[in-house]
Order: structure tokens, then C-alpha cells, then sequence
């Protein structure tokens, strides 16, 4: 650090509350909204309440998803292994299902599953010290390598041909409501509550937050930077998991790989959720708010006739437009 | 002798080197230098002093360009110059030797040494050349070890020789040395001053910073004394005497109100007995009792942070004990050392001590959180409490929770520092420098902080360069020098001259017969790494060993592997692979990461194949699909260096963007095409039995290997990607670097998709990025792990990419099912890059991409 930046940095940010300022706080936000708004003019049936219900119970995959790469975004790691935690523990839910297994084993298998490669990340990037990308990256195949070998080639698991008796259980979180809300839509309130509760109310997320701006101040100040490091994973694994039990329950199949695409929907939720906060921190609500936006477009986009190649390239294109935002905020 | 040197002081007296007239700078509120007129002369060895803070650095920071001086005029030779960046100053002549030598790792000594001067002929670096001139530079200051030595195999002493003889190829006017033998043994030292003593033969006028002024008054010719940004004196040392620059330095002492009280002293609470660390701390003991503030009064380099990080765990000891009310302390880690009792308060509040990023309340609590957890759950009203509480006592200021701590000014950011200990149950409070950078009232608040801790039972450690401060707070003083405590007194027997006397090295005593001894064999020890015995032998050969085996393994359960037909088709395979492995690699070298590597090679497989079925024939497909990579790289390069992106969410980007745009171009159909005898000889057809694909890769991987190798561009590229400051500090442009790389991956990448078009007739509608991108990957690391330096290499990514396909190959042969493939290349891929982390020891943030 020279003498000059000490200084500089000394000097208390003054902040002007401007028509500027307020638009380069909320102006992203605004953004999100119009192109809702003109989609929603093109097509008015985007906005029918059976669609937005239909998009909410859709995006509900996507936020919990979301929700556990945001934590490890937050570490400063990356985990390129989500969608692909989601994809096996579909198919271990749906395969558990149709090879007789009792429903509590369903649900509970495909969780242990996605924690236990979650753990298995974390030991590799937190005390191996692999860079992350790399390691979830490698991850990310071996589970594939799995399901392909397992599924002897993608062919998938299909619930709705088995007896009702035998599936009810497991799709009632999926495709039945309490009143007028669905199930799935509380248990992706409840994930975010989770989550949320998770960074602001425990040690971990405060932890997790100093690990992520600076890891020797935190190693310094006693915090266990690897545990913390290490945890992110388990929790990211975890949370993909639980997306996975969802999507099956939801849709009834799991197609090997189906998921995968998700992948990309995660990242833009995140890093647009990025834009929601004034410092352009990652933050789990402002993931639900990427995470909202990335799964009404793509319903949008579809309304319009435009297909996953648009949605491909949209979301890479508001990955770079948030991230170029926050630095155009950050002072040089 | 003297006769000599008294006659060329006269008949150069009038030629002055370098001189500043009325140099000023003032940073925003501070004024760090005022009305500095130095009048070096030419051929002398200017000896600059001053305490920390003086404004030496600054001083020196103009001089060479890093700061650009508020008011003033600067003349080498006489002609004023105007000086803006490290560039100018090295063409008027200015060369400074810093005192962390930034010396590129993996590069061996003449390339250090040329780096930003390379000789080049024909456009190729003339590595004969450069190594002549190498060695006589080495021979030149008196190093005795050869100029392919890599960087990083050198000791702390010949890292310093390499630098300065890196300087002296830059012909200097005037050379800067910047505290050359701080962090040196006394033998080691010697060699410097030797140094020092043939280039004043040789005519080079020095200026030599240091602490120690007994190196001064022997090896200087004057000596200029800085105190508080202004000039002092300079005199002749002829002329003046030890004592007096003491005097000078010191100044006389400010009416600072150290508010020191008499604390009862108990019974010892932390005794240290013989605590080493490497060289920087050696046979360390001191005892500090219930109540007492111990200073450790020391220079830059003597090693007092390093017995601070040792004391807490941050560093391993390698010998002595601790014991902390009568308890061993050994702790493992900061954790630990803090459930031991231990409280550290960084010298560095910026980078060590503070999370910039979070806020007052949030910094306050880091290390004493667990006490505000109940079921796992913070309290947060309890937490909120005790910060509020912490605000008022520290007078912390503006006494609001929810500020983030980075727009606190430095004394309050300290505050914070310190703050964040007071809550718990520490006995021993560590103050490493706390007090720079930081106003007079808030060193007051941290004074009357520390004599309280002290007061309610705690002993203190405070390490300090400022003595003013250590003599006015501190019970004793412990005067530290190269890693060694030489003596500790009471602080009523001191005062500030005293100790600035024994600190800067009065005391013959402190030059320890036993250190001398020891230090060869600690040199090694430290220097060149090798006692890794067996681990060495296994990072280094390891994979070549695996791959043979691999290869000899899979020929023997499958011999129809070695046929010729077999291992053509591998060949042919591999080559596919290694095109795009090596545009990745070309980025990896200095962009950082790129993850669009393989949806890149699928867009221009796209466009290549449209082309040639729109009947532009094969050149026009070449060329569609090397520009569609050049510009996505240079689109990620502007990413990049415009917005300052990292790189991995950059290309992250792109990536999705790339297929998009590939699967918008195909409507998601495979572009298959028939009948393209000429589009098709590049992936498919052979020269005799050779293929082309093979010719090709051939041809690029040796054209690739020249612009790496061989050239200045790569050699900038190389050493941005490894070590940015020390490229920086040799006048490399990053930004030039940095596209460079992503234009040569992207038009490499570009190409690998018209090859893989040609190879595979046409492209395919799956979206397959990441599954190129992980075997590039694979291949990049795989290859780092085949070269002496465990650098990227493109002749290394070639062959593990030729392997990679051959164990692919291999394995289906064997009958593994093809479904097993996405797996091994995973597991190869985090196997690889094992093989280059083990031992690091970091953990696996996104930070160094």
C-alpha cells in the first residue's frame, strides 16, 4: 500500500444524494423491470396470473439452486458442480422411487448424495487448496461420468407411469398446493429463509463474508478460513441437492443431465442479484431477485417464440452488463 | 586511498548527478515533503537516512516515477527532466534496486535481468548474447552462481546481486539502493558494500538508503538526514559524526503527551525461551509480566513481525518454547493462539487487520463472535451492545455501526483493530506499528488503550520503529536487529537517541560470532529448496513416469493400441484437442483464465462450416473462423482490462454468449457437409501416412513456441501472468500483455474450430463448451507439470494433450465404457492441478484468476 492510497482512502466517501445516484443505485433494478414491462406489452398473457403462478412454481428449482452458489460466491469461490448436483440427485430421487424404495428415503438419499459431494469439494479446494474452478469443474464430469454410467446412457427415470400409491407422497411437494399456494413455492420460501438466515443470523455467514473480502485479515482475526471456506461447498451441494428433489417431484422424470442448463441460469441470477445491492455484494436476496428475473424472461422469451439460444446469449450478456455496471459504480 | 577519494570529490565538485530543487508533495492533507533541495554529486555514494516517516520513500518514489512531485524541479546532469512514470526515470538515467528484489520465479537469472531490455535479433531474443552479458554482470558484483539458475531456486543475498545487476545493464546515471542489506546476514552484507565500493570505481554515483549507520559511515561518501518530509543536512561524513545524525534524525523531542501509568508489575505472564523462525527470528527470548508493556524497538527487516505472526501461530516456528500464564503456548494457528489468550493488531491494518468490506459492528465482533452465538444463532441485540459500547470507549468516530470500516480514516480503522480484542479474555495484547499513519489523537485513544489492557492485568508486547513512542509508553525496551533481541533495558535508562544508537547497530556486541557461523548453512536453507528431497523428484518427473506407465499398461492389455492404424487415429484425435488446448494455454500465459475457450472453438466450428457450405471455399472458412476468435478474445481482453472484470466472470460471459450465438447461427441443427474435398484435407487427410491435422498442429504448436519463447512479447506475457509487480516495476505494459494473450488464444481458438469443422464434417448442434473447455484444461495443467518450471508451456500442453486422447483411446480398448470418459478427464484434471498445488497450502479462492 503506498502512502497515497492510505490517505485516500482515509477520507470519509462523501455521498451525494442525487437523481444519479439513485438511478446508478436502483437504475439496474428499473432495467429488470422495463424489460418485463415490454415483454408484458407484446404479450399480455404473459402476465395472466395462471402464467406468473406457472413461472413462479418453474423459478422455484432456480432460486433454491441459486441460493447455495451465491454463499459460495460469496467466499470468493466458484462452484461450477451445482447443476450437476441438481441432475444426479434428480435421478437418485426418481431411481430410489422406482426401484422401491419408501418416499422418506427419496427425499433423504439425494440430500446425504449432494452433501457428500459438496464435502468432497470443500476438502479439495479448502485443505488441498485446488482453485476452485478447476476442482468443481472436475467434479462437475465425475458426477456426470456417474449418471451416465448408472443410467446406462441417459435414459431417464419415469415416475408418473408408477402407481399413484406408490408416487403421491413424493409429487405432492412438486405438484399439489396447500390452499392456494403450492408446495413447491414454500419450499423455496423456506430454502431462502434458510439461506438467508444462514449468512445474516450465524457465525458462518459472518465468517463466510470476512473469508470472501479478505482472507488473511480473517485468518488473522481467528477465523478458521479453510472450515469456513470448506462449508461454503457443503452448503452450495446441499442446496442443489434439494433443487434436485424438487425438479423431480415437480415434473415427475429425471431425464440424466436435464438440469444442466441451470447452470447458466445460476450464475446470471447471482451476479445480476449483484446489481440490487448498492455495493455490489452478493447477497441472497438479491439472488431471488436475479433468480425472479432470469426465470420470467426465459418464460418471456419462450412466449415470444425465442427459443434457449436467445436465452443462452441474454443471460451471458446480462453476466457481463451487471458485472460492467458494478465496476462502472466502484470508484477507480 | 583518501588522498584519492579527497581529489576526485574536487574535481567532480562541481558536476552534480541529480539534484531536486524545492521538491513538495503534498497528499490530501498531508504534506509527506517540502522544500527538498538535494544536490547529489557525480561518482559519490550518497547515503540517504531518516526515521520511518521521514519522507525518504516518498522522496525516492519521485525520484523514480511511481509519484509525481506537487512542486519542484529535477536535473540529472545538470538538464532538468521531467519524470512520470518508471519509464522516464530509467531513460533519464535513474535505476533503484528495491528492497523486496521482484524477481520473475520461474524465470532464471537472464531473463530477470532482461526483462523490459531484451536483445533481440531478427525479432527472435538472442538468448547467447544475453546470457554473455548475464554472466559478466554477475561476475561484475561478484555473483558465483550461473545465469540459467531460476529465480526462485536463489537465496534472499543472490536474489539482491541479480537485481542489481539487472540495474547495472540499465547503464545507470544514478543508482538508487533502496535498504539493500535489511533483510541480510552481516556476511552477506559485506558482499553489498563490496559492491558498492567497485561501482564508486567504476564512476556510478549511488544513493544507498539505510537504517544502519554504521554501513553509512563506512561506505559513504556524504549523508543527507530527512526528518518530518524536510532536508536536515547533508554533510561530508568527514564532517559530521554518528552522534550528531542521531541527533538530527531524532529531533528534538515533541512535547506528545504519552499517557503512561504506573502499573504494579506481577508475576511473568508470557516467557518466550529461544523462539526461532527461519532466519527472520533466531533464538528469541523475553518475559514480559502481568501489567508490563514491552517494546520491541527494531527496523524494517529485523524480523519483529515475523516474531509477532510466530508468537500467534501465522508462521511455524521452528524452534523454542512459549508459555502464557504458565501455560505452554504452541499455538497451530491464529485460532488457536486466541483461545490461548493471544491478541494480535497487525502492522498492516489495511490488508492484515481490517475486513474493509464489512462494517464497524461486524469488524468489532470477527474474533469474539462465538460469545454472541447462543444455538447457533448470533444475538444480534447482544452484539449490537457490546459495539455500541466499544464505539463510545475507543471514541470512535463517526460513531456509527453500519459504516463500512474501508471509508474510516487510519485512526479509527485502527481503533476498530484494536477494539475488536478488548471484549474478550486476551492476556496478551501483540501491537505490531499501530500508530503509522495515524493522527495524534486517535495515538492518544490507542496509548490510553493499551496502558488500560495493561492496567486490568494483561501484558503488552508493542513493536515500534517509532522510539519516541516506545520510550514514552513501555516499561522496557527490546532492541531488535536482524532477528536477534541485542539488548533490553528499562525504558527510564533511554531516551530516543540512545535507542535509535543501539537499533542502527552501536552496539559491536549485537554482531553475534554464533549467527555468523550458522549463516551459510541458513542461506540454504532458506534459499534453495533442498531439502524436498523425494517430493521434488515426484513434482518433477511424476507425470512423465505416469504417462509412460499409463502408455505401457494400456500397450500391454490392449496391443491393438500400439498399431499403427490405432495410434494414427489417436494422433489424429489429439491433434483436435491439442489446437484448442493450446489457444487456452496462449491465454492462461497472461489473460488469466478463459472459460469461452471451448464454446469459442464451437462458434467458429459453426461459422467455418456455414462458410463452406455458403461455397467460399476453404481459405475463406480459415479466415472467418480465426477473426470470430480474434475479436471474442478481444472482446474479453476489453472486459477485462475496461472494466476491470476478473477474468473468469468475463469470459463466463462470453461463453454463454458464444453459445448462443453458435446455436442462433445453426437453428440448432448440425451443419453437416458432403462433397468438400479440400475443406476436408485439413482434419482428415494424411501426407503420405502423416495426417494433416498432425502437419498443422506441427506448424502452429512451432510458431506459438517462437512467440512464447523467443520473443520480448512473450517473454511480457509470461512474466505478467506470473509476477504483475515485478513486470510493472520493469516498465511492462499489462494492458499490452494481456491483449496480446487473448488475441493469439482467440485466433488459435478460432482456428481449432475450423480444424474440428474439417475434422468431424461439419458441426454439431450439442452445446459442447465445457466439455472442450475441461479437456483443454486437463491438457494446459497436465502440461504445466512436464516443465522444469511448472509453468504453461506449449510443448507441454501439446504432448499431455496427445496423452489425454491416447488414454481416452486406451481405455475404450480396454473396455471402459465411453460413458466413464467425462469422468477420467475430471479426474485427470483435478489430479493435475494436485500435482502443481500440493504443498502451496492456500485454499482454492478465485482470487489469482
Amino acid at each position: 500500500m503506498t502512502g497515497a492510497d492510505a490517505i485516500a482512502a482515509a477520507l470519509p466517501e462523501r455521498r451525494r444524494r442525487t437523481v444519479g445516484s439513485f438511478l446508478r443505485a436502483y437504475g439496474a433494478l428499473l432495467g429488470m423491470v422495463a424489460v418485463l414491462v415490454l415483454v408484458a406489452a407484446i404479450k399480455p398473457s404473459f402476465l395472466s396470473s395462471a402464467n406468473v403462478l406457472n413461472v413462479l412454481r418453474q423459478s422455484t428449482v432456480l432460486v433454491i439452486l441459486a441460493s447455495g452458489l451465491t454463499v459460495v460466491l460469496m467466499l470468493r469461490g466458484v462452484d461450477l458442480s451445482v447443476a450437476q448436483i441438481t441432475d444426479a440427485s434428480a435421478l437418485a430421487a426418481a431411481a430410489l422411487l422406482v426401484h422401491g424404495q419408501p418416499v422418506w428415503v427419496a427425499f433423504a438419499a439425494p440430500l446425504v448424495l449432494g452433501t457428500l459431494i459438496g464435502a468432497f469439494n470443500g476438502l479439495m479446494m479448502a485443505y488441498l487448496g485446488v482453485p476452485a474452478i478447476i476442482g468443481t469443474l472436475g467434479t462437475m464430469f465425475i458426477v456426470r461420468s456417474g449418471e451416465l454410467i448408472y443410467s446406462k446412457g441417459s435414459e431417464p427415470q419415469i415416475l408418473f407411469t408408477l402407481p399413484k400409491a406408490v408416487t403421491q407422497d413424493f409429487l405432492f411437494l412438486g405438484q399439489k398446493a396447500v390452499g392456494a399456494v403450492p408446495v413447491l413455492i414454500l419450499l423455496a420460501l423456506a430454502m431462502f429463509a434458510l439461506a438467508q438466515g444462514l449468512v445474516g443470523l450465524t457465525p458462518f455467514g459472518r465468517y463466510a463474508r470476512a473469508v470472501g473480502s479478505n482472507v488473511r485479515a480473517a485468518f488473522l482475526a481467528g477465523v478458521d478460513v479453510r472450515g469456513v471456506f470448506g462449508a461454503g461447498f457443503v452448503v452450495s451441494g446441499l442446496l442443489a441437492a434439494v433443487a434436485g428433489v424438487a425438479i423431480a417431484s415437480r415434473t415427475g422424470i429425471a431425464v440424466p443431465r436435464g438440469a444442466e442448463p441451470y447452470l447458466l441460469d445460476a450464475f446470471a441470477a447471482c451476479y445480476l442479484g449483484t446489481l440490487a445491492s448498492r455495493t455490489g455484494a452478493m447477497s441472497i436476496p438479491g439472488t431471488l431477485v436475479g433468480g425472479l428475473f432470469v426465470s420470467f424472461l426465459g418464460n418471456g422469451l419462450t412466449i415470444l417464440g425465442l427459443g434457449a439460444p436467445t436465452r443462452f446469449a441474454l443471460n451471458g450478456l446480462f453476466i457481463l452488463l451487471a458485472m460492467a455496471v458494478g465496476a462502472l459504480r466502484r470508484p477507480a | 586511498m583518501p588522498s584519492s577519494q579527497a581529489e576526485r570529490t574536487l574535481t567532480r565538485a562541481a558536476a552534480h548527478a541529480l539534484e531536486c530543487r524545492g521538491i513538495r508533495k503534498e497528499f490530501p492533507g498531508v504534506v509527506a515533503l517540502d522544500g527538498i533541495d538535494l544536490a547529489v554529486r557525480a561518482g559519490e555514494v550518497h547515503a540517504l537516512v531518516g526515521q520511518n516517516g521521514a519522507g525518504k520513500s516518498t522522496l525516492v518514489k519521485i525520484l523514480t516515477g511511481v509519484y509525481a512531485a506537487s512542486a519542484g524541479d529535477l536535473l540529472v546532469d545538470g538538464r532538468p527532466v521531467r519524470i512520470a512514470s518508471p519509464v522516464d526515470a530509467e531513460a533519464a538515467g535513474i535505476v533503484i534496486v528495491h528492497q523486496d528484489q521482484q524477481l520473475v520465479g520461474q524465470f532464471d537469472v537472464t531473463r530477470n535481468i532482461f526483462l523490459g531490455r531484451e536483445v533481440v535479433r531478427c525479432g527472435l531474443l538472442d538468448f547467447r548474447h544475453m546470457r554473455g552479458v548475464a554472466e559478466a554482470l554477475l561476475a561484475r558484483v561478484g555473483g558465483n552462481f550461473p545465469a540459467t539458475t531460476l529465480a526462485r531456486d536463489l537465496s534472499v543475498a543472490q536474489r539482491e546481486l541479480v537485481a542489481i545487476a539487472a540495474a547495472l545493464l540499465r547503464e545507470p546515471r544514478v543508482l538508487i539502493l533502496d535498504e539493500p542489506t535489511a533483510s541480510l546476514s552481516n556476511a552477506e552484507a559485506e558482499t553489498i558494500f563490496s559492491i558498492v565500493r567497485r561501482l564508486r570505481m567504476a564512476g556510478t554515483t549511488v544513493i544507498y538508503i539505510s537504517h544502519y549507520l554504521d554501513e553509512v559511515f563506512d561506505l559513504v561518501d556524504r549523508v543527507t538526514v530527512l526528518r518530518d518530509g524536510r532536508l536536515v543536512s547533508t554533510a561530508t561524513v568527514g564532517d559530521t559524526t554518528r552522534q550528531r545524525v542521531i541527533d538530527q534524525m531524532v529531533g528534538r523531542s515533541l512535547s506528545q503527551l504519552y499517557p503512561k501509568e504506573a502499573v504494579s508489575l506481577g508475576a511473568p505472564l508470557l516467557v518466550v525461551d529461544g523462539l526461532s523462525q527461519g532466519r527472520a527470528v533466531q533464538a528469541v527470548s523475553l518475559t514480559i509480566r502481568v501489567g508490563e508493556i514491552l517494546g520491541v524497538a527494531g527496523l524494517v527487516g529485523a524480523g519483529r513481525t515475523e516474531l509477532a505472526m510466530t508468537l500467534v501461530g501465522a508462521l511455524r516456528r521452528s524452534g523454542g518454547t512459549v508459555t502464557l500464564a504458565g501455560r505452554s503456548a504452541a499455538p497451530r494457528s491464529p485460532r488457536a493462539a486466541k483461545r490461548q489468550g493471544f491478541a494480535l493488531i497487525p502492522e498492516d491494518r489495511r490488508h492484515e487487520g481490517l475486513v474493509t468490506d464489512l462494517t464497524v459492528r461486524e469488524n468489532l465482533s470477527l474474533p469474539g463472535l462465538a460469545r454472541f452465538t447462543r444455538w447457533g444463532v448470533l444475538r444480534l441485540a447482544a452484539e449490537r451492545a457490546a459495539a455500541v459500547d466499544l464505539v463510545k470507549r475507543l471514541r470512535i468516530a463517526p460513531p456509527n455501526l453500519r459504516q463500512l470500516t474501508r471509508n474510516l480514516s487510519g485512526g479509527n480503522q485502527q481503533k476498530v483493530v484494536i477494539g475488536r480484542w478488548l471484549g474478550g479474555d486476551a492476556r496478551l495484547f501483540i501491537f505490531d506499528e499501530p500508530t503509522t499513519g495515524v493522527d495524534v489523537g486517535s495515538k492518544v485513544e490507542i496509548y490510553r488503550q493499551m496502558t488500560a489492557v495493561a492496567r486490568d492485568g494483561a501484558g503488552v508486547l508493542f513493536i515500534s520503529s517509532d522510539f519516541e513512542e516506545l520510550v514514552g509508553i513501555c516499561d522496557r525496551i527490546a532492541v531488535m536487529r536482524k532477528g536477534v533481541i541485542t539488548a533490553t533495558h528499562a525504558a527510564g535508562d533511554l531516551d530516543v537517541a540512545r535507542l535509535m544508537d543501539l537499533a542502527t547497530g552501536g552496539d559491536a556486541a549485537s554482531r553475534a560470532p554464533a549467527n555468523e557461523a550458522a549463516d551459510p548453512a541458513r542461506a540454504t536453507s532458506s534459499g534453495i529448496p533442498a531439502s524436498r528431497g523425494f517430493g521434488s523428484v515426484l513434482s518433477r518427473w511424476g507425470t512423465v513416469a505416469g504417462m509412460a506407465v499409463a502408455f505401457a499398461a494400456i500397450g500391454t492389455m490392449a496391443p491393438e493400441f500400439l498399431s499403427p492404424v490405432n495410434l494414427l487415429a489417436v494422433l489424429k484425435q489429439g491433434s483436435l484437442l491439442a489446437f484448442v488446448a493450446l489457444g487456452l494455454t496462449a491465454v492462461l500465459v497472461a489473460g488469466g483464465f478463459d472459460m469461452s475457450a471451448g464454446a469459442v472453438n464451437q462458434l467458429a466450428a459453426n461459422l467455418a462450416a456455414g462458410t463452406v457450405a455458403g461455397g467460399l471455399g476453404t481459405a475463406a472458412a480459415l479466415g472467418v473462423g480465426a477473426g470470430a476468435g480474434a475479436v471474442t478474445g478481444a472482446l474479453n481482453a476489453a472486459l477485462v482490462l475496461a472494466f476491470r472484470m476478473p477474468p473468469f466472470v468475463a469470459t463466463l460471459g462470453s461463453m454463454f454468449v458464444a453459445m448462443g450465438l453458435a446455436l442462433l447461427y445453426n437453428h440448432g441443427q448440425a451443419l453437416t457437409l458432403y462433397e468438400q474435398p479440400t475443406f476436408f484435407l485439413i482434419g482428415q487427410g494424411s501426407l503420405g501416412p502423416v495426417p494433416v491435422i498432425a502437419i498443422l498442429l506441427a506448424v502452429l504448436l512451432l510458431a506459438l513456441h517462437i512467440l512464447f519463447k523467443h520473443t520480448a512479447a512473450g517473454l511480457r506475457m509470461y512474466a505478467v501472468g506470473e509476477n504483475l509487480a515485478a513486470a510493472e516495476l520493469r516498465g511492462i505494459d499489462r494492458r499490452r500483455a494481456v491483449l496480446t494473450s487473448f488475441l493469439v488464444g482467440g485466433a488459435v481458438l478460432g482456428l481449432s474450430g475450423v480444424v474440428l469443422a474439417s475434422y468431424s464434417y461439419g458441426a454439431s448442434a450439442v452445446a459442447t463448451g465445457l466439455d472442450f473447455l475441461i479437456s483443454a484444461l486437463a491438457a494446459a495443467f497436465l502440461g504445466t507439470s512436464l516443465s522444469r518450471t511448472g509453468e504453461l508451456d506449449m510443448v507441454g500442453t501439446t504432448v499431455a494433450a496427445l496423452f489425454l486422447a491416447s488414454l481416452s483411446n486406451g481405455l475404450i480398448l480396454l473396455g471402459v465404457s465411453n460413458l466413464a470418459l467425462p469422468g477420467i478427464q475430471g479426474s485427470v484434471l483435478i489430479v493435475s492441478i494436485l500435482l502443481g498445488v500440493v504443498g502451496r497450502r492456500g485454499i482454492g479462492q478465485v482470487t489469482i484468476f
